[in-house]
């Protein structure tokens, strides 16, 4: 006997499948032949010979499904034949009885169900008996895949003939009792059971080392076994209250009672999308209880979400009826879910969160009013946490995900940040994330503000805040070792500046307390944070201070105020330099300076010099580099030239310091630049009495010793860049009418600029200053020529 | 006139839930694995690894495992033959022809002869513990179940209760 080559298992498949169809093929065209002559007998033994290839093992449910699919499109020639026949006046009942003659049960039973949805269009014997008949008599296949199939025959077959109506309308003329609606519902819950029965001993069946391979086979079957719920929901005269009655129950009882993970996965998952949400909306309970009596391995969480996200929607339907008022959804689910976590101890914690996340969306989605719903939410979250000491959710791990998740829902949907403050058991809840955690909520709350601009109005508010967040604003006792990032340090405690600006109340008075409240906050920061906290707030309540202005009609007591604001700000300020700080507060005092000037409260005058002293406390003490301190001077300079609150006698002292400062910068060029630029002191400087001081004797000498100090200068390159800029220091006090600058001055500088200009080496630099000087020349010929001033440059050498 | 006679049927007891959804409560599955060969010369042999699981209640153990060689085999299917009335499956060939000496390969020890074997091994055991009077035979749940055989136990049947 020749070897036949090994085939792989796919192979074999082909193979086998390949010969059932052959058989069907050739026994279809066979039963047709005898049909279209009338021989009824043969046609049905062919039938019969092609459904023997149903009875087969050894084929994988993928092809067995192919078979019977071939096999049950011949059944339709046979019955549309036996229709026909029966009109003829051919009597049915008689073919009932001679089909089970049939020598195996599979076909056997498959005939009797193709004449028997004859029999019942027939209307000759009682439907509901018949129904009852075919269900019962296909107990007679216990094999499951072969069962499965015959009962999914069952079903399609009877589709159309299943008695819908609320009573019997049967008559004498239709063979008695044509049944009504609960009969079908019988006849489905029947069929059902037995199909899940089939189903769920799938498992059992051949080698455990296959199980896994099986377990996928089964599922691949699971339609067979929904089918029956499908046709269960297209009976139109199920109402809520037969659904609720009966069709659920005993759809329930036979998947918790199967106590199959896979089946009861897909049936209830089912049972979801096939029913309407009127009839769910009915039956929560009985759901939902079931819900907890299910298998450990089941995914009780999905299911409950899936019903969740389509009850949710529902409600949402702009065009639907909404959740009927007398239904406390949120009631009813919040009570079961606690009863499915209870019911299963074993849990994962983030499975639990997760349903808490459902439960959360639905209280938001249905009842977007109701916070304490939300509250309730986090706080039962919050107990089972208790329950479980789960007391450190690290960051990463599952549950923190999901936690994180739960928490930033209200954030998100409300976008308002003072909502989310009236849930209770936000911050509680808040504090079980670990460092990282809380670290990135906090960030995720302040940007949620500072996108929707969220107003924080109250002091109290910013209190519950800045509790909340509180690793953003100070050291914690969990935070790790090693620093951040300073980038994302700087990003972090920027976004909480930003929000500092958001603390703002219409009331004045509250506005200072709400300051206030911020500063015991973010003082309490260290010294990294506080360069990035505390200017802001100094900002904010110069702010304020201007506001009292505006309100001094109504207000008495506004100068005491502004006062009041301006020590608080000086001591603000005071602890940044504590920290080391000197640019900042610098600034912050020389803005504040003028602030007190603008305003002219009653002792505003005080509180401008303390601020400038302060300022130059600061420059003389904490500024050591020459670069920063040149800068700080033009500032002050730059500062003082601006204000006009100073009496004589506060204002001389506060100039000559500033030019006497100037002059004592370390190095010769800063020195010459200090000098120059403060010639502007003396002629736009301001006094209370008389305005601008047009000083024009001082901005001579200022200018002169800046010339006499460039002159000093060892470095030519520089020395000829600090010509010309106290070239044009000169020009323009001349052109604005300086009396005691004269065009020779002018033409000194010029000619010594000339002079020095061609010796300098020729690079990038010379030629910047080069450029500076021509653009002088160019200025000084524009005038020269120009109609406007005739005469001014009279004598001018270029 | 209809013939109500059609559907009328003998009425079977409904089954209880607990009976349509509990796990068969016949489960026995052996495998026959790990081919190991010892020895040298005229004492080589090989054995293999039999493992049992099973709920049936005429077991002691519902779980076990013993290594048994070819040789086992043949005592258990004499002794059955003996002393039980079934009719006892044939056991895998001897390939007494594989034991001829001036092989070119292994004989009996070749990797491929001895998976066949195992093969046939498995199949005959799980044909004779799955008889219900088989299982009633001493010789079988020694066979499966204690670590060595006593081929001078004394046969009998197992009481169940």
């Amino acid at each position: 006997m020749p070897s036949t080559p090994q085939l792989s298992p796919q192979e074999e498949q082909e193979k086998l499948l390949e010969e059932a169809l052959n058989v069907v093929k050739t026994q279809a065209f066979q039963m047709k032949r005898c049909l279209d002559k009338g021989r009824l007998m043969d046609g049905l033994k062919h039938a019969s010979t092609m459904l023997g290839e149903l009875r087969t093992s050894l084929l994988s449910p993928k092809s067995y499904y192919e078979c019977y699919m071939a096999i049950s499109d011949e059944l339709r020639h046979l019955e549309m034949y036996l229709v026909d026949e029966f009109q003829k006046g051919r009597k049915v009942a008689d073919l009932y009885e001679l089909v089970q003659y049939a020598g195996n049960i599979v076909p056997r039973l498959y005939l009797l169900i193709t004449v028997g949805t004859v029999y019942i269009k027939s209307n000759e014997l009682s439907r509901k008996d018949i129904l009852k008949d075919l269900v019962e008599m296909c107990r007679g296949v216990q094999h499951p895949l072969r069962g499965l199939f015959l009962r999914n025959y069952l079903l399609q077959c009877t589709k159309n003939v299943l008695p819908d109506a609320v009573e019997d309308q049967s008559t004498e003329s239709n063979g008695g009792e044509s049944g009504t609606v609960m009969d079908s519902v019988d006849f489905i819950h029947l069929n059902f059971a037995e199909m899940n029965k089939l189903w769920v001993r799938m498992q059992h069946q051949g080698h455990s080392r296959d199980r896994e391979r099986r377990e996928n086979e089964r599922r691949e079957l699971r339609i067979l076994v929904g089918t029956n719920l499908v046709r269960l929901s297209q009976l139109e005269c199920i109402d809520v209250e037969k659904f609720k009655q009966s069709v659920l129950p005993g759809v329930l009882e036979q998947v918790v009672n199967c106590k199959d993970a896979i089946a009861q996965e897909y049936l209830m998952e089912c049972i979801i999308q096939v029913f309407p949400d009127e009839f769910h909306l009915q039956s929560l309970n009985s759901f939902l209880r079931a819900c907890a009596e299910l298998h450990p391995n089941v995914n009780v969480k999905n299911i409950i979400i899936a019903l969740i996200d389509r009850l949710a929607s529902f409600a949402q339907n702009e065009e639907g009826p909404g959740i009927p008022p007398e239904i406390q959804l949120f009631d009813i689910f919040s009570q079961q879910i606690s009863q499915v976590i209870q019911n299963r101890p074993d849990m994962a914690p983030e499975d639990i969160v997760s349903l808490q996340v459902a439960l959360i969306n639905l209280a938001l989605k249905c009842y977007p009013d109701k916070v304490d719903y939300v509250d309730k939410v986090l706080e039962t979250t919050e107990e089972i946490f208790n329950r479980l000491n789960l007391d450190h959710v690290e960051h990463g791990s599952p549950v923190s995900k999901e936690l994180m998740r739960l928490m930033k829902i209200p954030v998100d949907t409300y976008n308002n940040i003072l909502t989310v403050l009236q849930l209770q058991h936000f911050g509680p809840l808040f504090e079980y994330f670990d460092y990282k955690g809380r670290q990135l909520m906090s960030c995720h709350i302040i940007n949620n503000a500072l996108e929707n601009e969220t107003l924080i109005p109250a002091q109290e508010n910013v209190d519950s805040i800045l509790n909340i967040v509180n690793c953003l604003v100070q050291d914690q006792n969990d935070q790790p070792e090693e620093p951040d990032d300073p980038e994302d340090f700087a990003e972090e405690q920027g976004i909480m500046g930003r929000f500092i600006h958001l603390l703002q109340s219409s009331d004045s008075n509250q506005q200072f307390l709400i300051l206030n409240t911020a500063r015991k906050h973010f003082g309490a920061g260290g010294d990294k944070r506080i360069k990035f906290t505390l200017p802001p707030i100094v900002f904010a309540a110069y702010r304020l201070a201007f506001r009292y202005k505006q309100l001094q009609d109504e207000d008495e007591n506004w100068e005491k105020k502004c006062q009041k604001i301006f020590q608080f700000c000086h001591q603000t300020i005071g602890a940044l330099i504590k920290a080391e700080q000197a640019e900042i507060p610098l600034r912050l005092f020389l803005q504040g300076a003028l602030v007190a000037g603008q305003i002219g409260f009653e002792n505003s005058e005080t509180v401008a010099y303390e601020f400038l002293s302060q300022a130059f406390s600061i420059y003389e003490d904490e500024i050591s580099d020459s670069k920063a301190q040149l800068a700080a001077i033009t500032l002050i300079i730059g500062t003082l030239e601006q204000m006009s609150c100073f009496g004589e006698e506060n204002q001389e002292p506060l100039f000559t310091q500033c030019a006497l400062a100037a002059s004592k910068l370390l190095k010769k060029p800063d020195q010459c630049r200090g000098v120059s630029i403060s010639s502007h002191l003396f002629w736009s400087g301001k006094s209370a009495k008389s305005g601008e001081l047009r000083d024009a004797k001082r901005v001579s000498d200022c200018l002169k010793k800046g010339v006499k100090i460039a002159n000093q200068c060892m470095d030519s390159s520089v020395q000829v860049q600090l010509f010309v800029e106290v070239l044009n220091q000169y020009i323009y006090f001349y052109e604005k009418g300086c009396e005691q600058i004269s065009v020779q001055v002018l033409n000194q500088i010029i000619s010594k600029i000339r002079e020095l200009l061609p010796n300098l080496e020729s690079n990038e630099e010379t030629e910047q200053i080069n450029k500076h000087f021509k653009n002088t020349l160019e200025h000084l010929h524009h005038k020269l020529e120009s109609s406007e001033s005739v005469g001014q440059y009279e004598g001018l050498v270029l | 006139m209809t013939t109500p006679t059609a559907t009328a049927r003998i009425t079977s007891k409904k089954q209880t839930l607990e009976d349509a959804y509990s796990p068969p409560a016949n489960f026995l599955e052996i495998d026959v694995s790990d081919p190991q060969t010892h020895g040298v010369a005229k004492k080589r042999y090989t054995d293999y690894e039999v493992r049992m699981k099973t709920n049936l209640p005429v077991f002691k153990l519902k779980e076990s495992s013993v290594r048994r060689r070819y040789s086992d085999f043949e005592w258990l299917r004499n002794e059955l033959e003996r002393d039980s009335k079934i009719v006892v499956p044939p056991l895998p060939g001897k390939a007494l022809k594989r034991q001829l000496p001036f092989r070119g390969d292994d004989g009996i020890f070749e990797d491929e002869f001895i998976e066949d074997r195992r093969k046939g091994l498995e199949q005959f055991i799980n044909k004779v513990a799955g008889h219900p009077l088989a299982q009633n035979e001493k010789c079988l749940h020694m066979f499966l179940q204690e670590p060595v055989i006593d081929k001078n136990y004394v046969p009998g049947k197992i009481r169940t209760t």
